[in-house]
């Protein structure tokens, strides 16, 4: 923010640097029309144009354009502003920078677009979120869902438990103006409200890993011994021949790495060597860097030869999590296709990556393994930004200990002082109490042109 | 130059603008309407209350005047709320009026430096700048020259009183309004309006039969309001207590067309929270009952204050309800309830030093800004005085923060969002009222006192050793064992206190029982505390990021229409202040900080 100001000019490319068919630039600030009209083949279309429609030009010396006019109080920043699209060549590119800086507009700092939106009050703060969570997003559920965020629905689904708590502080605090000795009574203390804004937020917060495992995507890792169909897993997920496979146990050494998505989720997926007691000093190497990737994965699959499992392959699940402790499981009992001696143990999913048979049930057990319902198709609303997620936790914390302290009977004027943490931690979150440096940090995560 | 401060008006905040200008050396004259009425309680005979007990000690942590009257004149001492948590707890104490009226007097007249003078002033001097108030104006036809001026007229500023059918251009019963000064200041250009109170009949005790009534007794011994005098016991006299019933409020009900307040003589709105019987009676109409103290007005008079039943009807019908009441059936009336209305002055024409905006070395004070109660007057005034003091000097006014005091919070919430109603003060208009204990004011307030020269280097010295003390038991405790913990772990569990734990620890009763309760506080509600002080930071980081008084709101972009309308108005001092403005949009204050930032390079 130490960079923004907000009166003057700026423009920004809006779309990839590199040869495409088109590349937009934005401008936003007082006084765009009148300058961009100066370079414009049709200044008295453009400067006569009503807001939120198109002009079509030459911009001279430079290429033509097909003008977007935003008046004040429109489009995206709320200010005067203009969209141009111009041919996507390089060369066009950068003469149209070029024009733009001498028209006096300034580059803009990255999210400063959306930190006029939010100065001239068409968004809030998680409604800025959403903007760059929406820049980000990698699948089409994260971007449905930081839509859902940018239309105000976490703004108000907030807003409306503040309310509910605000109405209840406000029966705490009645009492306290009066002394004990005067008349009035001791009103009931009003848990029912408290505990029904507590477990919203409560759910509210737990959408958090969800919700950053759709917006950054899921770490997944395959595992389990050598040959037992790690690659061809790997590869059924992908659809592409991406790994080596082969017959010979031992083929993928370290890891292999690819994105995918499973179920609409941006999945990185982790394609490992075989955990086998290391035969050669490279191997070990790789072993011990397996273990490291498993132990910060999101999820990890663990593949078991069912016409050749290991032994003790019964206390796999014991053995691992010893191992790899804390970290989602899945077991999958592999190449059922062929025939088994074996009895598959109890927790493990059926497949046969050959036949695809069992896939699906893969699929949705790894959905739930996530945390996600298998129809989570935007319907819920979910956060995935750290810092509303920190507030959310606070603020269940000081509610938890608000309903702690009334049912021990504590002082009033006690309970009211975590009361009005968690009120303050709800505000944080919609940017109503909001210092500048906690702007700075948010606004300064954009990307230029938003 | 005939006076470096003029106050005008010989009230609560009068008292303390006056002696906090001659105590810091300024030569001061108090012009009042009557030298035989200053510190008149002119309503309920008792000082002190929730959240109003703790600004009395305030103003005493920083030199003021009220806590040491108070102590000195009191016939009734209880700390309320007791059994609650330390944030609300207030001392409050029934003064016997007529000592603390003579007292306030002696007191003024034997202050170096301060000058009394009986006179109306009825306007203001400005220098021929057309911006620098410059002394006063009298009915008399006295004109005097000051560096300064503080108006402290309380309901005394084209006042009028009513009791039923009747009124009278007074601003106590009996003696007449001020008129003149509110014209001159409407004249300058100021905003004022009409606000009403009213107070309760008083009856002779002889009358009464208090064998129907509750009787309340104080509390033995008393915590002295001023952290210069001691704890110490005397003689103490009750209150009583009775209450309305349903053939009272039908009295009222049957006759409330002959209210004034009802009646559309009176415009100015009455308190909320302080309401005539009338109001009670109709606002809450399912109560079937409302509580009435029964109080002394002092040690040598029959006179007792019926609080609770303040009301403008004509006197036959309070005669009436009153006799209908359990234990007043026939009480003897010997002043009856009134209401007053007045002009008050926008506070929100002032800055946080209570100078007024439009007109420099001009101050307000007391009711004159909208509030009610002696102890918000009393605050107040010494701010004024203060400020005018500090303006003579050329210097850095005193702004104390909403985190410090319920002074903060009352002159910030006056400045700041006005009042459409006598602003009264109460525990839930602050934030963090773990900070504003009563029994800690002087550690917060009275080293700032110190700078401006309103403490004595003994008392500063006295303040030293008390924070010394506190530390030392503190220390005393961390390293005592009682149950099989240390002493500070002990006390944390709400039914261990200091009193069961002084076998293990017997050092503690070395210590003067003011630092034990300190001490006991501190370490039982520490992690609330912690939790508040952290609030407090953050709010004090908005509260820190400085507007200059010569910021132009409308150089700047992108703001809206009412945001710049508001802030243009209320000129805030800083970030804290502008986003507490009713109305001003938060990401309008996002805009302010971001062009305040670039200022600031």
């Amino acid at each position: 923010m130490k960079s923004y100001v907000s009166d003057d000019m700026i423009f920004a490319l809006a779309t990839c640097v590199g040869k495409s068919a088109l590349a937009v630039f934005r401008v936003s600030g007082e006084g765009s029309i009148a300058s961009f009209a100066s370079c414009f083949s049709k200044p008295e279309r453009l400067l006569a144009a009503k807001t939120n429609t198109l002009v079509y030009g030459t911009v001279t010396g430079v290429d033509d354009v097909v003008v977007s006019v935003y008046r004040k109080g429109h489009g995206y920043t709320g200010e005067e502003a203009l969209e141009i699209s111009c041919h996507g060549s390089l060369a066009s590119i950068s003469l149209m920078n070029e024009k733009l800086s001498q028209l006096g507009f300034r580059q803009a700092e990255p999210g400063e677009f959306t930190f006029r939106a939010f100065l001239s009050g068409k968004i809030d703060l998680t409604q800025a979120e959403a903007v760059n969570e929406i820049a980000r997003s990698q699948s089409r559920l994260s971007q449905t869902l930081a839509l859902e965020r940018l239309g105000g629905a976490l703004s108000a689904r907030i807003h409306r438990n503040r309310d509910l708590l605000a109405d209840a502080m406000s029966v705490i605090e009645v009492q306290l103006d009066y002394a004990e000795d005067e008349i009035g009574g001791d009103t009931s203390f009003p848990f029912d409200e408290i505990t029904d804004a507590r477990d919203d937020l409560a759910k509210l917060a737990d959408t958090f890993r969800t919700g950053s495992l759709i917006g950054q995507g899921a770490k997944i890792v395959l595992a389990g011994a050598a040959n037992a169909g790690k690659s061809s897993l790997f590869n059924l997920f992908l659809k592409t021949d991406r790994s080596i496979v082969s017959a010979v146990p031992g083929t993928t050494r370290d890891f292999i790495e690819s994105n995918c998505e499973i179920a609409g989720i941006n999945v990185r997926l982790f394609d490992t060597a075989g955990l086998r007691t290391a035969g050669e000093e490279i191997e070990a190497e790789g072993i011990k860097r397996t273990k490291a990737l498993m132990r910060s994965s999101d999820l990890l699959l663990y593949l078991v030869d069912s016409s050749d499992p290991e032994d003790g392959y019964e206390s796999i699940s014991e053995r691992l999590e010893k191992e790899i402790p804390g970290v989602e499981k899945l077991f999958v009992w592999n190449k059922t296709d062929l025939p088994s001696a074996f009895e598959m143990p109890e927790g493990f999913i059926e497949l046969s990556v050959d036949s695809a048979e069992g896939f699906e049930a893969l699929v949705s057990g790894i959905v739930s393994s996530l945390g996600m319902v298998s129809d989570s198709n935007g319907c819920e609303l979910l956060i995935e930004s750290p810092r509303q997620h920190r507030s959310l936790v606070e603020s269940v914390r000081s509610l938890d200990s608000v309903l702690s302290l009334a049912r021990e009977e504590e002082c009033l004027d006690i309970i009211s002082v975590e009361m009005k943490e968690a009120l303050d931690q709800l505000g944080y979150i919609c940017g109503e109490l909001t210092s500048d440096d906690v702007l700075d940090r948010i606004f300064s995560s954009f990307c230029v042109g938003k | 130059m005939d006076y470096d401060v003029i106050v005008v008006g010989g009230g609560h905040a009068g008292i303390e603008a006056s002696l906090a200008a001659a105590r810091t050396g300024f030569r001061t004259l108090m012009v009042t309407q009557s030298l035989d009425t200053i510190g008149r309680l002119s309503c309920n005979p008792a000082i002190g209350g929730l959240a109003k007990g703790n600004i009395v000690r305030e103003v005493d942590a920083m030199g003021g005047q009220m806590g040491k009257l108070i102590d000195a004149t009191l016939v009734q001492y209880r700390v309320l709320n007791r059994r609650r948590g330390p944030a609300v707890q207030a001392p409050r104490a029934q003064a016997d009026k007529f000592s603390y009226s003579r007292l306030a007097k002696e007191t003024l007249e034997h202050q170096q430096n301060l000058t009394l003078f009986m006179d109306t002033v009825v306007g203001l001097l400005v220098e021929p700048d057309g911006r620098t108030v410059c002394g006063i104006t009298t009915g008399r036809g006295n004109r005097i020259s000051s560096k300064a001026v503080v108006v402290t007229t309380g309901t005394f500023m084209d006042g009028r009183i009513f009791i039923g059918e009747y009124d009278a251009a007074e601003g106590r019963l009996g003696e007449e309004g001020a008129f003149g000064l509110g014209d001159c200041l409407r004249r300058m250009g100021l905003e004022t309006a009409r606000l009403k109170t009213g107070t309760c009949a008083r009856v002779d005790s002889r009358s009464l039969d208090f064998s129907k009534m509750e009787r309340q007794d104080g509390d033995d011994p008393i915590e002295p309001f001023s952290f210069e005098n001691h704890v110490n016991s005397r003689v103490q006299v009750p209150c009583w207590i009775t209450y309305t019933n349903e053939r009272t409020h039908k009295i009222i009900f049957d006759n409330i067309s002959r209210s004034p307040l009802y009646g559309g003589k009176i415009v100015g709105k009455g308190p909320r929270y302080c309401p005539s019987i009338e109001d009670k009676v109709v606002r809450f109409s399912q109560r079937d009952r409302h509580q009435i103290f029964v109080e002394p007005e002092g040690s040598g008079t029959v006179e007792m204050y019926l609080n609770g039943l303040s009301s403008s009807l004509p006197e036959d019908v309070q005669n009436d309800f009153i006799h209908s009441v359990e234990g007043l059936e026939n009480a003897l009336v010997m002043r009856p309830a009134y209401a007053v209305e007045y002009d008050f002055v926008f506070p929100t024409q002032l800055k946080l030093s209570l100078e007024c905006k439009k007109y420099d070395n001009l101050f307000f004070a007391g009711q004159t800004n909208g509030t009610s109660g002696y102890e918000e007057a009393a605050c107040q005034g010494l701010i004024a005085g203060i400020n005018a003091v500090q303006k003579i000097r050329g210097e850095q006014p005193l702004v104390i923060s909403r985190t410090e005091a319920y002074t903060g919070v009352l002159i910030d919430d006056l400045v700041t969002k006005g009042t459409k109603e006598p602003y009264r003060m109460f525990t839930s208009r602050a934030e963090y009222r773990l900070n504003l204990r009563h029994d800690t004011c002087d550690l917060r307030l009275t080293p700032k006192a110190a700078a401006f020269g309103l403490c004595s280097e003994q008392r500063m010295a006295n303040l030293e050793k008390k924070i010394d003390l506190i530390s030392d038991l503190k220390q005393c405790l961390l390293h005592s064992k009682t149950g099989g913990m240390n002493a500070v772990q002990a006390l944390k569990h709400p039914e261990i206190d200091l009193d069961k734990i002084k076998d293990d620890v017997p050092e503690l009763m070395n210590y003067p029982e003011e630092i034990r309760n300190i001490v006991q506080q501190d370490i039982k509600y520490e992690g609330y505390i912690k939790r508040e002080d952290r609030q407090v930071e953050r709010f004090d980081k908005l509260d820190n990021l400085i507007i200059p008084p010569d910021f132009d709101y409308r150089a700047m972009e992108g703001l809206s229409q009412e945001s710049r309308e508001k802030l243009e108005k209320i000129a805030p001092s800083n970030i804290g202040q502008a986003s507490r403005i009713s109305g001003v949009r938060t990401s309008d204050i996002a805009l302010l900080m971001v062009y305040l930032r670039r200022r600031n390079g």
